[in-house]
């Protein structure tokens, strides 16, 4: 950890070597972080491996028929309550949309957003 | 992760600790009166809790409708900096009117001055994960903005689940986005300190019996406020265990408050209300339903608070005094609640779809460790004490030093309000009497 005293008034960002160095390129400081860091959380990896994985099973399966959420647990194999997580964030992201509703007014069927 | 560290000096006359509701009222006040003012926030966001709720009640009134514009007025005042996501460190008092004080600003690798908002680094983030901002029903990416009303409206990158692949900063269209930023260390000096740290709330998986992380069907009344409110996480009400449209909704009152057995005693003040007010939004978006409030003692003291009730009554909603023991879950996601009818004496079960904590309001511990050379007191509740409660409310044991809003003790938003104000005149008294 290195300490700098300097004396200022006001701040409104944190501090950055990005400009006052030179030697890293605007628009490319990700790399150099992977680079300091070396590499990323194994965590971080699998949780993007999981919902590349699960997204494309319900875009696959949306793909083929409109779908309950019901329906989706059974197709997928997966906890109802991990499908509506994942599924309410497709909605979000713009891949998926909701449909009707059925006849008792209880479940949302979800689509495609084409 | 090993960052360098820079200190620098900055000079306020105050600093207010939380931008909630009661910090940012207290900082416009000291602002308005011509004084300098730090306003610190661990959060993303100017506004608190109040900022995350859909309406208020006995009135009803939108809570951003009201929020939104004290927000800007506090992130716009000249006389005003914000730090948000920034924590602050070690206190000590050198002298009469004179604190340091240390605030580490953690980095947001972003350059909100330069980010237009425009979303394009969230839709190129390829990351998925829970949204705290909507208490875990959705997901949000790794580049976000923390939510749609939030000020600064600017993205930020959460971190510890970025994939650091360069995405956001290829869709960036301003090059705002800059991974090279670091924590910084900033030594302060100031004249008086304001506490309005908040409340935190009680966390219902200490009270396994009913249920909670277990059923996914049992929610606590923050997870519905999110429902409720206009930026909702779905597109209408519904179970996040199944999707299902609720229509048999019960609230249980007293989770983790009036209750010695989880180390909280004391009645949380809000939760009877604010239950009310969900109850009365719920028969609003789900017309066909069903919605039952189990209770000990309704609270409903303050202003236009029993009328509320009442109206309440005359909707539909119903009232049952019973203290639940014990929620158990069906096969098909439905949750069966025991519990003991007090007016009539005798123990039941009734089965409905969704089950919606009402929890408790608990001290946000920790701010008394932050004073180095002076003791802050707290009450037996270990909230910050008043040394003179009855007299000067905002006073603490340490002179300079006053406090705001549920820093204190459980309260409601006109009162956190009332409470700012009477912190930010004792703190105006203070630095002219010791100018």
């Amino acid at each position: 950890m290195k300490d700098t005293e300097t004396d200022i008034q006001d701040n409104t960002n944190p501090g950055s070597p990005l400009g006052a160095r030179g030697e890293i390129e605007k628009g490319k400081t990700a790399k150099y972080l992977r680079e300091k860091l070396g590499g990323i959380s194994e965590q971080a990896k699998e949780n993007l491996k999981e919902f590349n994985r699960i997204k494309k099973l319900m875009l696959d399966a949306l793909g083929e028929e409109d779908l309950t959420v019901k329906q989706l647990t059974e197709r997928l194999n997966m906890p109802s309550d991990e499908v509506v997580y994942y599924l309410m964030s497709l909605v979000k992201y713009g891949f998926v949309k909701t449909g009707d509703i059925d006849d008792m007014d209880e479940y949302y069927t979800y689509k495609l957003n084409k | 992760m090993s960052m360098d560290v820079q200190k620098k000096n900055m000079n306020y006359d105050a600093l207010v600790i939380g931008a909630g509701i009661a910090g940012g009222e207290a900082a416009l006040n000291l602002a308005n009166t011509g004084y300098k003012v730090l306003l610190v926030d661990k959060e993303l966001s100017v506004g608190g809790k109040m900022i995350m709720l859909s309406k208020v009640f006995p009135t009803l009134d939108c809570a951003a409708c009201i929020t939104t514009p004290k927000v800007s007025e506090i992130s716009r005042h000249p006389n005003i900096t914000v730090f948000i996501g920034s924590e602050v460190g070690r206190i000590n008092k050198l002298s009469e009117n004179e604190f340091t004080a240390q605030v580490t600003r953690k980095p947001r690798y972003v350059h909100v001055e330069d980010c237009t908002a425009c979303q394009l680094c969230e839709k190129a983030c390829p990351v998925n994960v829970r949204d705290q901002y909507q208490f875990g029903l959705i997901g949000r990416k790794a580049a976000f903005i923390p939510f749609s009303i939030c000020s600064p409206k600017a993205a930020a990158i959460d971190i510890d689940n970025c994939t650091l692949c360069g995405a956001c900063e290829r869709a960036c269209p301003t090059n705002c986005i800059d991974f090279t930023m670091e924590p910084e260390t900033l030594e302060l000096h100031v004249k008086t300190i304001v506490i309005a740290t908040g409340f935190n709330l009680f966390d219902p998986m200490n009270m396994p019996r009913y249920g909670y992380g277990q059923y996914k069907n049992v929610i606590t009344a923050l997870q519905m406020e999110r429902e409720l409110a206009p930026t909702r996480p779905f597109n209408t009400i519904l179970r996040p265990g199944d999707g299902k449209v609720p229509d048999r909704l019960a609230y249980v009152l007293c989770v983790g408050s009036r209750d010695a057995s989880v180390g909280n005693p004391i009645c949380s003040q809000i939760c009877c209300m604010y239950s009310i007010k969900q109850a009365q939004l719920l028969m609003g978006a789900l017309p066909m339903a069903d919605v039952t409030i189990y209770y000990i003692n309704i609270r409903s003291f303050g202003k236009g608070f029993e009328e509320f009730y009442q109206q309440a009554k005359g909707m539909g909603v119903n009232f049952v005094k019973g203290k639940i023991g014990k929620i158990s879950e069906k096969e098909n996601g439905n949750l069966m609640l025991r519990y003991e009818d007090i007016n009539e004496g005798k123990l039941k079960e009734t089965e409905h779809d969704l089950v919606i904590l009402s929890t408790g309001v608990l001290p946000n511990a920790g701010i008394d460790r932050l004073f180095e050379n002076e003791k802050l007191s707290l009450d037996s509740f270990s909230f910050i004490g008043q040394s003179d409660m009855l007299a000067s409310p905002a006073k603490t044991s340490i002179e300079g030093v006053f406090v705001a809003g549920t820093a204190t003790g459980p309260m409601d938003i006109p009162d956190s309000i009332l409470s700012a104000g009477a912190a930010s005149s004792e703190a105006i008294s203070y630095l002219i009497q010791h100018a």
